[in-house]
C-alpha cells in the first residue's frame, strides 16, 4: 500500500510530517552554512594542543597510542599545509609534534618532518633541534634519523654545526639502515669542521667500499688533498668554506 | 501405601513418618522425597527474611500423578525450582530417585516445564528441541529423530523450521512440554502446564499426561485449573504461605468433605427452623442449604409441618474447589521459624 | 559434552546476531578508510594502515564483548531461558565455561576475518613484509579478547547487562593502565603503593597483548612474548571463570 491509498487524515499526517522535516532540514543546512562562513572555525590541532604533554595523553589512548599518533600526524600535516599556504604561522606545531612523538616514539618521519618544518618554516631552530634529538634518543639505532639529524646540523639556518653534523653522519654510516651516502657526508662534514684525521679515515672507507667509480675517485682526491694539507701543515687547504644557510620559502 | 495418607499441615500419619526412612538412597516406591525442605530469602538491604518454603516433608510415589496446589506466592514454583536445582535450599533436603538435588546427576531423569517458558528466539523450533535433547544426554541423530517426532506429537510439525520469535504463547507452551519430554524422563515437574492454552490445547496436554502416566512416569504439577487436577491426579498437595497444608487422595478429599444437602421448596415460604440454613431465593422456588446432612430428617419434618411444599432433596458433593478455597481461607498463620540456614 | 553443546549454541547465537555482521562490516570499512587517508599521510600510509587496522580489530572486538558478552548470561537470567538449561544435568561452571568458549570462538572469527583482510590489503599495497608482525598482533588481540570475555561473562553472571558492560569497560581501562599503576606505585607512600600494586595485579595485564608499535615498524615480537601472553590469557581467564563459577553456584534464578 502506498501513501496515496491511505485514508485522508493519515495521508495528511504523513505529508505534514515530511514537510516539517524538509523545512527544518533546510533551515539546519542554512544555519550550518552560515556558521561555516561567518563564525571563527576551530583550528585543527587545537584540541590536541590543550594536552600539557604526550605523557599525560598516553594513558587516555588505552593502548592505542600509535593509532592516536597517526591520526595526530594526519592533522599535523594538514595544519602545516594550511599555514604554509596562508600566514606561515605555526604556533602549535612544536607542542603537537612533541605530543605525537611521545605517543609514538618510533615515528621517525614525525621527528624528521617536524624538526625541519619547525626549523625552516616555523623559524624555531631550537625547537626543531630539540625534537630531532628527542628522536635519536628514542631511536638510537635508526640510521635514517641519525642521517637526517646530521643533515639538520649541516643546513641549520643561521649557522651550520659541521662538527655535530659529522658525528651524526658517522653514526648513520654505522647503522644497518643508514643511507649509503652517510659515510661520504660524514667525511665531508668532518673535513669542513677541520677534523681532517677523521675525515681522511672516512674518505678511505668510501674509496674502498663505494660501488660508484666516480665516488671512489672523489674520495681519493679528497684523501690526497688532506694528505697535502697535513704535510704542509696548512689545514685550511683541505677545508672548504661554506656559506651560512638561511631559509628561502617560495 | 493405601488408606488415609496424611492429615492436616502435612504431619505424617502414623507409620508413614519420613524420618523412619533413610534420608537418601533410592527406594523402589518413591520418586521424590523432601525432608524439611526450606527456602528463605533475606533482603540484602533490610535483612528482612521472607519465607519461600518452610519445612516441606513430602513424598511423591513412582508412577503417581500429584497435583500441587496453592494460591499465588504459596511456594509451588519455589518447590519445583528447588527440585530442579534452580534454587539452593536454605536447609533440609530432597532426593530424586534417591539422588540428592544438590547433585547435577539428579536432574538426569527429570523433565521440567517452567511457568511461561522462554526460549532462544534465534533458534527454530526444531533446533531448540534438538538442543534440549542433546543437553539431556541424547546423541545427535537420536535427538534429531526424537525432536521431529515430538514436534509432530505436540502439533508443531508444520512450524519446526519457523523461528521461535514467531511462535505464539500456546505454541511455546507446547514446545516447552516437548522439551521436557524428549529425553523420556521418569519424573515430570510441570509448573502450570495448561497455562496459555486454549481448551483444545489443554485437552491435548491432559491426554499427554495421561499417556505418560500409562508409561509409569511420575508427574508433579502445579495448576490453578482444578477440574484438570481433579481429573488427572491421584493425590493432591496444598501449600499455603510456604507451608504444606494438606496431602490426600483426590477421592478422599472429596469424600471427607462435609455432606451438604439442598432442599428445594415451592414459593418463598416464611418459616422458623430449628437450625440455621442458607436460603437461596429463586424464581418460583426457594432452596435451603443444610451444611450438615445429619439433621436432614429434623429439618424436613419442620418444613412439612409448616406447610412448605418440598420439591426435591439433593445431596451436594464438595468439589475440590470448595476444599481448596476452604483450606486457603483457613490459612495457616505461622511465624517464620528462624533457624540455621544452609 | 554439555559444555561443548553450550559453547556451540552460544557460537550460533552470537554469529546470528546482527551486531557481529555490523562489526565485521565496520572493520572492512575502516580498512577502506585507511586507504582513503593514506595519500594525506605523506608517505606514512603503511603505518596508518597497520596502526588503524590493528586498533580497529581491537576496538571492534571489545565492542562485541561489551555489547554481546556482557549480556550473555544476564539476558538468559532476565528472559529466564536459563531455566531450560540448568534444570537439565548441566553444571553451573560448565554452563559458564561453555558461554565463554562460545563467545571466544566468535571473537576469534571476527579477529581472524579482519586480520586476514588487513594482511590482504598490505599484500596488495606491496607491504607484504609487514604481514608477519600483523599476524602476531592479530593473535595477541584474540588472546586479549578472550581475557576480556571471561571478565564479561563473570560480570554478566552477577549483574544486569548495563552494569556488566560498565564493569567490563572499567576492567579494560584499568587493565590498560596496569603498567602505569605499577609505575606510580614505585614513587608512592607505602599504603598507596600497596593499593596500587594490588590493583595492578588484579586488573588484567592488557599491555602484555600490545605489540602494535612493533608491527607498524615491521618488527616482530619474540616467541617467548607470545608464549607468555598465551599462558597469561589461559591462567587469568581460568581464574576469572573460577570466581564466576563460585559466585554463580549460590545464585537463585527467579
Amino acid at each position: 500500500m502506498t501513501a496515496l491509498s491511505w485514508s485522508a487524515p493519515r495521508r495528511a499526517r504523513f505529508f505534514t510530517a515530511w514537510a516539517i522535516a524538509l523545512v527544518l532540514g533546510a533551515a539546519a543546512f542554512q544555519i550550518a552554512d552560515l556558521a561555516y562562513r561567518d563564525l571563527p572555525r576551530p583550528q585543527p590541532l587545537e584540541e590536541l594542543s590543550y594536552y600539557p604533554s604526550g605523557r599525560h595523553l598516553r594513558p587516555a589512548t588505552l593502548g592505542h597510542a600509535g593509532t592516536v599518533a597517526d591520526l595526530a600526524w594526519l592533522r599535523a600535516v594538514q595544519y602545516y599545509g594550511e599555514h604554509r599556504s596562508t600566514d606561515m604561522r605555526f604556533v602549535r606545531m612544536a607542542d603537537v609534534f612533541e605530543i605525537l612523538t611521545t605517543l609514538a616514539p618510533d615515528f621517525v618521519a614525525a621527528y624528521v618532518f617536524g624538526g625541519f618544518a619547525l626549523a625552516q618554516e616555523g623559524r624555531n631552530v631550537a625547537a626543531g633541534e630539540r625534537l630531532m634529538l628527542k628522536g635519536i634518543e628514542a631511536n638510537p639505532t635508526s640510521g635514517v634519523l641519525a642521517f637526517e639529524l646530521g643533515f639538520f646540523y649541516f643546513v641549520r639556518p643561521g649557522g651550520r654545526d659541521l662538527e655535530r653534523a659529522g658525528e651524526f653522519f658517522e653514526l648513520a654510516s654505522r647503522q644497518p639502515g643508514g643511507p649509503p651516502e652517510a659515510a661520504r657526508f660524514a667525511a665531508f662534514a668532518h673535513q669542513g669542521a677541520g677534523n681532517l684525521g677523521v675525515a681522511y679515515e672516512l674518505w678511505g672507507q668510501v674509496a674502498k667500499g663505494s660501488p660508484n667509480r666516480y665516488l671512489r675517485e672523489m674520495a681519493e682526491r679528497q684523501m690526497a688533498l688532506i694528505r697535502t694539507a697535513l704535510e704542509q701543515g696548512r689545514k685550511e687547504l683541505a677545508i672548504r668554506r661554506l656559506g651560512v644557510p638561511g631559509v628561502l620559502i617560495k | 501405601m493405601h488408606g488415609s495418607e496424611e492429615g492436616v499441615a502435612g504431619r505424617p500419619a502414623a507409620g508413614h513418618a519420613p524420618a523412619d526412612r533413610p534420608a537418601g538412597g533410592e527406594t523402589p516406591d518413591v520418586a521424590v522425597r523432601c525432608t524439611g525442605l526450606t527456602k528463605l530469602y533475606r533482603d540484602p538491604w533490610t535483612l528482612k527474611v521472607t519465607r519461600g518454603l518452610e519445612d516441606l516433608d513430602l513424598e511423591v510415589r513412582r508412577g503417581e500423578v500429584m497435583g500441587y496446589l496453592g494460591p499465588n506466592g504459596a511456594g509451588k514454583t519455589t518447590t519445583l525450582k528447588l527440585l530442579t536445582g534452580l534454587h539452593k535450599p536454605t536447609r533440609g533436603g530432597a532426593w530424586i530417585f534417591g539422588e540428592s538435588i544438590e547433585t547435577t546427576s539428579s536432574r538426569r531423569r527429570i523433565g521440567f516445564l517452567p511457568e511461561q517458558p522462554y526460549f532462544y528466539d534465534y533458534l527454530t523450533g526444531m533446533e531448540y528441541l534438538e538442543l534440549a535433547g542433546r543437553l539431556s544426554g541424547l546423541q545427535g541423530r537420536e535427538s534429531r529423530d526424537r525432536a521431529r517426532a515430538w514436534m509432530g506429537r505436540v502439533g508443531l510439525g508444520a512450524a519446526e523450521s519457523r523461528g521461535l520469535r514467531k511462535y505464539s504463547k500456546g505454541m511455546l507452551q507446547r514446545l516447552g512440554l516437548a522439551a521436557a519430554l524428549i529425553h523420556g524422563p521418569d519424573l515430570l515437574l510441570l509448573d502450570e502446564p495448561m497455562s496459555g492454552l486454549d481448551p483444545l490445547g489443554r485437552r491435548d496436554v491432559r491426554d499427554l499426561l495421561l499417556e505418560q502416566r500409562e508409561r509409569g512416569v511420575t508427574v508433579l504439577f502445579s495448576s490453578h485449573i482444578l477440574p484438570d487436577v481433579e481429573m488427572l491426579c491421584d493425590r493432591v498437595a496444598i501449600v499455603l504461605q510456604g507451608r504444606l497444608s494438606r496431602v490426600a487422595r483426590v477421592g478422599e478429599l472429596v469424600e471427607d468433605g462435609p455432606q451438604r444437602v439442598e432442599i428445594r421448596c415451592e414459593g418463598q415460604p416464611v418459616v422458623a427452623l430449628p437450625v440455621t440454613l442458607s436460603r437461596i431465593e429463586r424464581p418460583a422456588e426457594t432452596a435451603f442449604v443444610l451444611e450438615q446432612g445429619e439433621r436432614l430428617d429434623e429439618v424436613l419434618r419442620w418444613l412439612i409441618e409448616a406447610g412448605v411444599r418440598v420439591r426435591a432433596v439433593t445431596p451436594q458433593r464438595s468439589s475440590l474447589e470448595d476444599l481448596y478455597v476452604q483450606a486457603a481461607q483457613s490459612g495457616i498463620e505461622r511465624p517464620l521459624r528462624e533457624g540455621r540456614q544452609a | 559434552m554439555t559444555t561443548w553443546l553450550i559453547a556451540h549454541n552460544t557460537f550460533r547465537e552470537t554469529t546470528r546476531d546482527r551486531l557481529l555482521a555490523g562489526a565485521i562490516a565496520a572493520g572492512v570499512a575502516l580498512l577502506a578508510v585507511t586507504q582513503l587517508l593514506s595519500p594525506l599521510a605523506m608517505g606514512e600510509g603503511r603505518r596508518l594502515t597497520i596502526d588503524l587496522g590493528l586498533s580497529g580489530i581491537s576496538w571492534l572486538g571489545l565492542l562485541v564483548v561489551l555489547l554481546v558478552g556482557t549480556s550473555l548470561v544476564a539476558k538468559e537470567l532476565e528472559r529466564r531461558t536459563i531455566f531450560n538449561l540448568l534444570s537439565r544435568p548441566i553444571s553451573r561452571p560448565g554452563y559458564l565455561v561453555g558461554k565463554w568458549a562460545g563467545l571466544s570462538a566468535t571473537l576469534w572469527l571476527v579477529v581472524l576475518s579482519m586480520g586476514l583482510a588487513l594482511c590482504v590489503l598490505l599484500a596488495l599495497r606491496g607491504d607484504g613484509a609487514f604481514v608477519p608482525g600483523v599476524i602476531q598482533n592479530v593473535l595477541l588481540a584474540g588472546l586479549e579478547l578472550m581475557v576480556m570475555t571471561s571478565i564479561a561473562v563473570m560480570c554478566s553472571a552477577l549483574s544486569t547487562p548495563v552494569l556488566s558492560a560498565l564493569y567490563t569497560l572499567g576492567f579494560f581501562i584499568v587493565g590498560q593502565w596496569s603498567y602505569d599503576l605499577r609505575g606510580f606505585a614505585e614513587g608512592a607512600p607505602a599504603l598507596l603503593r600497596g593499593l596500587l600494586e594490588v590493583t595492578a595485579d588484579l586488573a588484567p595485564n592488557l599491555p602484555l597483548f600490545n605489540a602494535r608499535t612493533l608491527a607498524a615498524g615491521g618488527h616482530l615480537t619474540t616467541l617467548a612474548h607470545l608464549g607468555l601472553a598465551t599462558a597469561y590469557a589461559a591462567v587469568y581467564s581460568g581464574c576469572v571463570l573460577g570466581l564466576a563459577a563460585a559466585a554463580f553456584e549460590s545464585r537463585d534464578f527467579k
